[in-house]
């Protein structure tokens, strides 16, 4: 009867492993990245292959090779705390000496993040923040009332100042959404010409954006102008405008400058993209990392420009540097 | 009715009918194959315990911590309580593909029930775990009637209810995340721990110990087996196999109803956007722990395994720096390879 068992066996060693790993816990803290050590520095993304992101990443990657940063990017592949905080767990767990991250939502990743500082991690927050940021060493963020404020202003302009207008958002509870969303209403009260007819919450997915839109369309077929506040939902709203034969008569101003983007600026089904700086918020986020870890000064909040490109200034090589890419150039 | 490679029951140990035999020629040659023959049978369980040697190995400062080792149980467990749901319902011959809406949904009206009480104390978050599961089991009723009376496949039954529960989260959510969930719940279950074990960890290895005792030595468990190896002849040893699939279906619902309430004390929020691939999830770990997609054979212990296979994998990739999208790529491949070297071993198992 001996040896009948393996997974017995088995069991047992795992239960050794798992005894000496918790018998040899570390207490976490930080190496401090003092000397001629290099700092180890993680991205954790809003959501991995977005554009945005990947060009934050660009930027993260260009500022970190300059600085003789080890960096790591990660991200989950969708938009949900639920995914992003076991993802968190494991970055915490290889203890890097800083961390920056798009956090997903602003109350639940408040507890994870402060895991991460009392394990000796500095944290950064960039693009969207949190409820509390008390402990984090900095937040780098596009001015989203001011970009949203700067779409109104486009839209505006696209539609003669009058006509029903349309927002259409991805998910609330999202920090630069709601910036946006805010500076988008504030910069329509200018115009009292215009409608709003308001939010309507998509979620994310081109395809389900773009059936909701469609219907939106159809309930209010005087619709002048669209808002689109993200990449999905510019690429949607754009996709059922076109579906609708209303190119060009629906004017529609998109936020964020993605290659799709782009090329939908360069076609005329959009008219104007209100576009953020992610490689420059990706390269803030690496110096300020680094800051944070050597025991410099860092900026508690840095927020950084948009632009308003057109179909007449894509061209220009100072609004260039507002384009996004996939892939690191 | 026997059941190859079922890990679950304590008897699982008995002698093989070809050990049974005359004494073997070289008593260690026969402990060897003997043992690769056990080893073959739990191959699920071999994988895991190689990832966690190879990311041990190469990460053990990262990997082997008990934070980290903290951190892949928690996530695992989220999947483990509708996974032993669905250990019943894949068992049954059936499949339930709403358990990650149904989560949301049930976290949705609890949260709402808890805010409608607007208290903040124990008996404020027993109401909220009242409703969570019982909304829960609601869907599971829905589901196993409209597969019984409607009779269409639960393919399509709890696809229907996959959409309409997200779609009605949604709706009474206002389309957008809640919030305020009761600190008492948050600190108390979120991340409270007993003896250093978080919560979470302990409710669902309660519920898969529970589930698996169901299923090897209740009557319930038998007779899941029994219609899902073979329908008719159920029906024949007068077993009520409608209400019986009903009572599975529902099962399956309440333990969506209950990982929702457990994602609420995690998260502290509805988590509306996070759960629509746990179906996929909850399947993937139920087949790789060795349950028949077929239905017949079901074992909870496997589960148990095949559920920590893929937050070990996700979590070691993270560790080891891999781009998030192999993550996905390497458990689509493992869970493939699992099916073909168990389906291989069943048939020759078979033919012994």
């Amino acid at each position: 009867m001996r040896m009948r068992t393996p997974p017995l066996v088995a069991l047992g060693v795992v239960a050794t492993l798992v005894l000496a790993a918790c018998g040899s816990s570390d207490d976490g803290g930080g190496s401090g990245g003092t000397g001629s050590k290099p700092v180890k520095v993680t991205f954790i993304q809003g959501v991995a292959g977005d554009p945005f992101y990947e060009t934050m990443a660009c930027g993260a990657r260009a500022a970190a090779a300059k600085d003789g940063v080890q960096l790591t990017v990660q991200g989950a592949k969708d938009w949900d705390a639920s995914l992003q905080i076991p993802l968190l767990n494991s970055v915490i767990a290889t203890k890097p000496d800083a961390l920056f991250i798009a956090p997903n939502d602003a109350q639940a990743l408040v507890q994870p993040l402060k895991q991460a500082t009392s394990a000796g991690i500095k944290v950064i927050l960039v693009d969207t923040t949190i409820a509390d940021t008390s402990f984090v060493s900095s937040a780098i963020a596009s001015d989203n009332l001011k970009g949203g404020e700067a779409a109104a202003d486009a839209l505006a302009k696209l539609i003669g100042e009058k006509g029903p207008v349309l927002l259409v958002g991805g998910q609330p509870g999202v920090s630069t959404a709601e910036a946006r969303q805010k500076g988008f209403e504030d910069g329509l009260k200018k115009y009292p010409g215009i409608t709003y007819l308001g939010n309507v919450f998509t979620g994310d997915g081109v395809a389900k954006i773009s059936q909701l839109v469609s219907s939106q369309l159809a309930a209010h077929p005087d619709l002048a102008g669209i808002f689109a506040l993200s990449t999905d939902q510019s690429e949607g709203a754009n996709n059922a405008v076109k579906a609708a034969g209303k190119a060009g008569q629906v004017k529609v101003v998109g936020f964020d400058a993605g290659p799709t983007q782009v090329e939908q600026l360069k076609t005329g089904i959009v008219q104007a993209l209100i576009a953020q700086q992610p490689a420059q918020i990706g390269a803030d986020g690496v110096d300020q990392a680094v800051a944070a870890v050597r025991g410099q000064t860092v900026q508690k909040t840095i927020g950084t420009d948009s632009a308003t490109i057109t179909a007449d200034n894509v061209a220009q090589p100072d609004v260039a540097k507002f384009l996004y890419t996939t892939t690191c150039g | 009715m026997t059941s190859p490679g079922r890990l679950d029951t304590a008897t699982t140990a008995a002698p093989d009918p070809v050990d049974g035999g005359a004494p073997p020629p070289d008593p260690a040659a026969e402990r060897r194959a003997r043992l690769l023959r056990g080893l073959r049978k739990r191959w699920s369980f071999v994988v895991l315990l190689v990832l966690v040697a190879v990311f041990g190995t190469l990460r053990p400062d990262a990997f082997l911590t008990t934070f980290n080792m903290r951190s892949i149980a928690t996530d695992a467990s989220s999947y483990l309580v509708i996974a032993v749901g669905m250990t019943f319902v894949i068992t049954l011959g059936g499949i339930d593909l709403s358990v990650g809406s149904v989560l949301v949904f049930s976290g949705v009206v609890s949260l709402q029930a808890m805010h409608w009480l607007g208290t903040d104390t124990w008996t404020t978050c027993l109401a909220g775990l009242a409703v969570a599961v019982l909304s829960g089991a609601a869907w599971g009723l829905v589901n196993g009637l409209v597969t019984t009376r409607g009779e269409i496949s639960p393919l399509i039954a709890t696809l229907g209810a996959f959409a309409a529960a997200q779609g009605l989260a949604f709706v009474l959510a206002g389309g957008q995340d809640m919030h305020d969930v009761p600190l008492t719940l948050a600190n108390g279950i979120g991340y409270g721990s007993v003896l250093g074990i978080p919560w979470p960890v302990v409710i669902a290895l309660g519920v898969a110990a529970i589930g698996g005792f169901a299923m090897s030595q209740t009557r319930f468990g038998r007779y899941t087996s029994a219609i899902g190896s073979n329908e008719e002849a159920a029906r024949r040893a007068a077993i009520n196999v409608d209400r019986h699939l009903v009572k599975v279906y529902m099962l399956s619902g309440l333990l969506s109803g209950l990982a929702g309430y457990i994602s609420l004390a995690r998260f502290q929020t509805t988590t509306l956007n996070g759960h629509s691939t746990d179906m996929l999830l909850a399947i993937l770990a139920v087949v790789i722990g060795g349950t028949s997609l077929l239905g017949g054979v079901g074992t909870v212990l496997g589960t148990v395994i095949g559920v920590t296979i893929p937050s070990v994998l996700s979590s070691g990739f993270v560790i080891l720096g891999f781009e998030a999208f192999w993550q996905q790529v390497a458990i689509g491949v493992a869970l493939v390879i699992v099916v073909i070297v168990d389906q291989r071993n069943r048939r020759r198992a078979a033919l012994r």
